[in-house]
C-alpha cells in the first residue's frame, strides 16, 4: 500500500516538475518577446520622426543596404504584428500551464496527506 | 502576469498578508526575489546602455564641420586601422536598433542621443521606484513568516 502510494507521489512530483520547467520556459520566451516588442516600438517612433527624404540602412549581415523609409516602417509594423501574436500564444500558454501546476500541486499535497496518514496507522498498528 | 504592488490598482485584489499560510508567503517572498534580481539586471543593463548613448553624445561633439577632410583611423577590426578623410561630417548614420541605421544630420543626431539619454534615464527611475516599493514589501513578508513561525515553536 505505501508503497504503491511512493509511487504515485514520485510520478506526481515528476510531472509537477516537468509543468514547473515548462512553465519557466514559456515566461522566459514572453520576456523575451516584450523585449522585443520594445525594441520595435522604439525603431517605430523614430522611424515616425524622420523626414520623408530621410536615408534608411538595413544592416545585413556585414554590409548596409539601403532601403525606402516606408519599407522599413511597414516591416516594422508587420514585425511588431507578429511578435503581439506570439505574445497572446506565449500568454495562452502560461496560463493553461500555471493551471496546470495548480492542479498537481494540489493532488500532490493529497496525495503526501495520504502518505502521512498511512504512516501514522502503520506506527499505531506496529 | 501576476503583479505585486503596494498601492491599490484596478484589476488587483487587496489582500492581508496576515491571513496567508507560510507556504503561501514563501511563494510570494520567492517570486519577489526574482522580481528584484530582475531589475538589479535591468538596472545594470540601462546603466550600460546610458553610457553608449553618453559615450556616442560626446563623439558627436568632436566632429564639427571644420574637421571636413581632417584624417583620422578606421578601426576595420578591433587591431587594425587604416588611415581615412572624414566627409560629409554633417551627416552620421545612426543605428536605431533592429538593425536599421538612419541617416540624420548633426543636430537631430545631438537631439537624438539626448532624447535617449532621457528615456534610459526615466526608465531607471521608474525601475528603482519599483524596486523601492517591492523590497518594502518583501520585507514586510519577511516579518510575517518569521512572527508565524514564532508562534507555532
Amino acid at each position: 500500500m505505501s508503497e504503491d502510494l511512493q509511487r504515485k507521489i514520485q510520478s506526481e512530483l515528476d510531472s509537477f516538475k516537468n509543468t514547473q520547467k515548462e512553465l519557466q520556459k514559456a515566461i522566459s520566451s514572453r520576456q523575451q518577446l516584450d523585449g522585443q516588442l520594445n525594441e520595435n516600438m522604439i525603431v517605430k517612433d523614430e522611424l515616425d520622426i524622420l523626414p520623408k527624404d530621410a536615408k534608411v540602412y538595413k544592416s545585413v549581415g556585414p554590409v548596409l543596404i539601403k532601403t525606402e523609409l516606408i519599407e522599413a516602417k511597414q516591416n516594422v509594423s508587420k514585425r511588431m504584428e507578429y511578435i503581439n501574436k506570439e505574445l497572446k500564444r506565449c500568454d495562452d500558454l502560461i496560463t493553461s500551464m500555471e493551471k496546470k501546476q495548480d492542479t498537481h500541486r494540489e493532488s500532490l499535497q493529497k496525495l503526501q496527506h495520504q502518505f502521512q496518514q498511512a504512516q501514522v496507522k502503520a506506527a499505531l498498528h506496529a | 502576469m501576476a503583479q505585486i504592488s503596494a498601492t491599490e490598482q484596478p484589476n488587483m485584489k487587496q489582500v492581508d498578508l496576515t491571513t496567508l499560510n507560510i507556504q503561501q508567503l514563501s511563494t510570494l517572498k520567492q517570486q519577489l526575489d526574482q522580481e528584484l534580481s530582475l531589475f538589479q539586471e535591468s538596472l545594470t543593463s540601462l546603466k550600460m546602455a546610458q553610457t553608449k548613448f553618453q559615450n556616442s553624445g560626446e563623439a558627436l561633439e568632436k566632429i564639427t564641420t571644420n574637421s571636413e577632410g581632417k584624417e583620422i583611423l578606421v578601426p576595420l577590426t578591433g587591431s587594425m586601422y587604416v588611415p581615412g578623410k572624414l566627409y560629409d561630417t554633417n551627416n552620421v548614420l545612426i543605428d536605431i536598433g533592429t538593425r536599421y541605421y538612419a541617416e540624420k544630420d548633426m543636430d537631430a543626431a545631438k537631439d537624438y542621443f539626448k532624447r535617449k539619454i532621457q528615456f534610459v534615464t526615466e526608465q531607471m527611475e521608474k525601475i528603482q521606484f519599483l524596486g523601492l516599493e517591492k523590497s518594502k514589501i518583501r520585507d514586510a513578508i519577511v516579518e510575517i513568516i518569521e512572527m508565524k513561525l514564532q508562534q507555532q515553536s
